[in-house]
């Protein structure tokens, strides 16, 4: 097949995930809430920034939303040695397409190649040392629509018509997102920028108030969740002083 | 017939003479930095001669178009398995050059019993701070000469030093974007002059007079008019403000209308 990075890489030997057992006793990292919801200008895409290994806090300032390129993001949940691994094949993947084949790689074709390394990495998932079951975003310049997709561990595709979400504290969050879209003041697609962030922290840190292992603000620390705008233009990180000062104002309440 | 050292040397001759040949009628390139990092310029009829290899890499060729596309997918891939199996910062034009395509073009060209690689190269290498890029020049028998502010390809290497000799002269310190596209137009104009008035003078037996070579600029840009129709100007950009690890721009047809030198008279059809 023309342009396909992940096929030179397997010609040279490479192999994604091999399906190694987990042993009695080792702690994977994983947990974590991603979610990504469609607003007025585009797509936001939302991460918490927590590791964890069974009871352990691993870290705390994982970046779990990552650009793929100028206009695609993938959220990443599960075991992050493989999810970060994928990511850097799909950047390499896109990029190849792009400078062999003097044409962007269409969205769809974005979407088969997530597709493609989840399927190829099925039997490390299943052994449990490489589960990953990410969230892809980004705005599709063709048909100039933001797009949201998530995937089961299987590589199994699902179109997030209004929003997705992924992780241990997703089940928490996803009521919450089913609510506010149907009954709120205005549903997600219709809110301006700064009303989407403000709800996007709102959502990360109910996440962290029922999940352990997932990570909620900490303002001592400077530490805020990464969220991500991708729109017509591309992706934008929203700037750490402006979730600051949101935060301050909207979403702690002060008894 | 070529096991004798002296038919070997002979046929490799030949061979350069034919390489030459094939050279003439090309369209040279040039790429030069300016403020903001590194502009490549030429001029094609269908088929582009400038490429995006890696984050901060472009190329711009010479000769056959099935030889160019085939070593710059050579370099693609190289650069790809690279960049993923160490790093990004790994991957740069010296490595890609002396360890990659050279030795390939270098065999390519001495096995005289199997066809050479028609293709001339530029490989620009975008550096992290200004000053620091850097422009390699491969030759088709596999042998580069690296530069640091400006690089050529063109017909014949006394081409290619008159246009360098010319960037050399007329480029300002710190070229702007508009400064560089204008500069590097009419080094194009001058290094296409040069190898008409080569071959013009070789197919008559006429060896050159030696007269000296008109570079006033409006000259240069009548010339550039004339054989520019039915042609595009081709411009790419490794721009260092751009935003993401990707540095390679190439800039549309209207973008290009507007860098063009303002005066009505040099304006391109």
């Amino acid at each position: 097949m023309q342009g396909d990075f992940f096929q030179l890489l397997k010609e040279q030997g490479y192999q994604l995930g091999a399906p190694v057992a987990a042993s009695a006793g080792i702690e994977i990292p994983t947990a974590t809430t991603i979610l990504a919801f469609k607003y007025r200008d585009g797509v936001l895409v939302a991460g918490d920034r927590r590791a964890t290994a069974g009871n352990m806090v691993m870290y705390d300032r994982t970046d779990k939303v990552l650009e793929i390129d100028r206009h695609s993001v993938m959220a990443i949940a599960g075991v992050p040695a493989t999810a970060y691994e994928m990511v850097r094949i799909l950047e390499h993947s896109f990029k190849y397409y792009r400078r062999t084949q003097l044409q962007e790689l269409s969205f769809e074709g974005k979407l088969r190649a997530v597709s493609k390394l989840l399927k190829e990495n099925v039997a490390a998932a299943l052994s449990g040392t490489g589960a990953v079951a990410p969230i892809f975003a980004g705005y599709d310049v063709e048909q100039e629509a933001a797009k949201i997709y998530f995937y089961d561990i299987l590589g199994a595709e699902f179109e997030g018509v209004e929003y997705a979400v992924s992780g241990s504290g997703s089940p928490t969050i996803r009521g919450i997102l089913h609510y506010l879209n149907t009954w709120g003041e205005q549903p997600l697609n219709a809110m301006p920028e700064e009303q989407a962030v403000i709800h996007a922290l709102r959502l990360l840190t109910s996440a962290a108030e029922f999940d352990s292992a997932t990570g909620g603000v900490n303002r001592e620390a400077n530490l805020y969740p990464v969220i991500k705008l991708i729109a017509a233009g591309g992706v934008g990180a929203v700037p750490e002083a402006t979730l600051k000062s949101l935060f301050e104002t909207k979403v702690v309440r002060h008894v | 017939m070529y096991e004798e050292p002296y038919k070997w040397v002979e046929a490799v001759g030949n061979r350069r003479q034919y390489l030459d040949e094939q050279f003439k009628q090309g369209s040279p390139v040039v790429a030069l930095a300016y403020d903001a990092g590194i502009l490549l310029v030429s001029v094609s009829k269908g088929t582009p001669k400038l490429y995006e290899i890696y984050d901060r890499l472009a190329l711009g060729g010479m000769g056959h178009p099935a030889d160019l596309e085939k070593l710059r997918f050579n370099l693609l891939e190289m650069a790809h398995v690279e960049g993923f199996n160490r790093s990004p910062s790994d991957v740069t034009g010296g490595r890609m050059v002396k360890y990659g395509i050279a030795p390939v073009i270098k065999q390519a060209f001495e096995e005289v019993f199997k066809a050479p690689f028609i293709v001339k190269l530029l490989l620009a290498e975008l550096g992290h701070k200004a000053g620091k890029d850097s422009f390699l020049v491969i030759n088709y028998d596999g042998t580069f000469e690296e530069g640091s502010s400006c690089a050529v390809l063109a017909a014949s290497k006394s081409v290619e030093q008159g246009m360098v000799a010319y960037v050399r002269r007329e480029a300002p310190a710190v070229p702007s974007l508009e400064q560089a596209f204008s500069l590097a137009l009419r080094t194009w104009a001058l290094g296409d002059r040069l190898q008409r008035k080569a071959a013009e003078e070789s197919s008559e037996g006429n060896p050159a007079a030696g007269t000296p070579e008109d570079t006033e600029a409006m000259s240069l840009f009548a010339h550039l008019r004339d054989r520019v129709a039915e042609k595009t100007v081709e411009c790419a950009l490794l721009d260092r403000h751009l935003s993401g690890s990707s540095k390679y721009r190439a800039l549309a047809s209207d973008e290009i209308g507007r860098l063009l030198p303002k005066d009505p008279k040099i304006t391109l059809s």
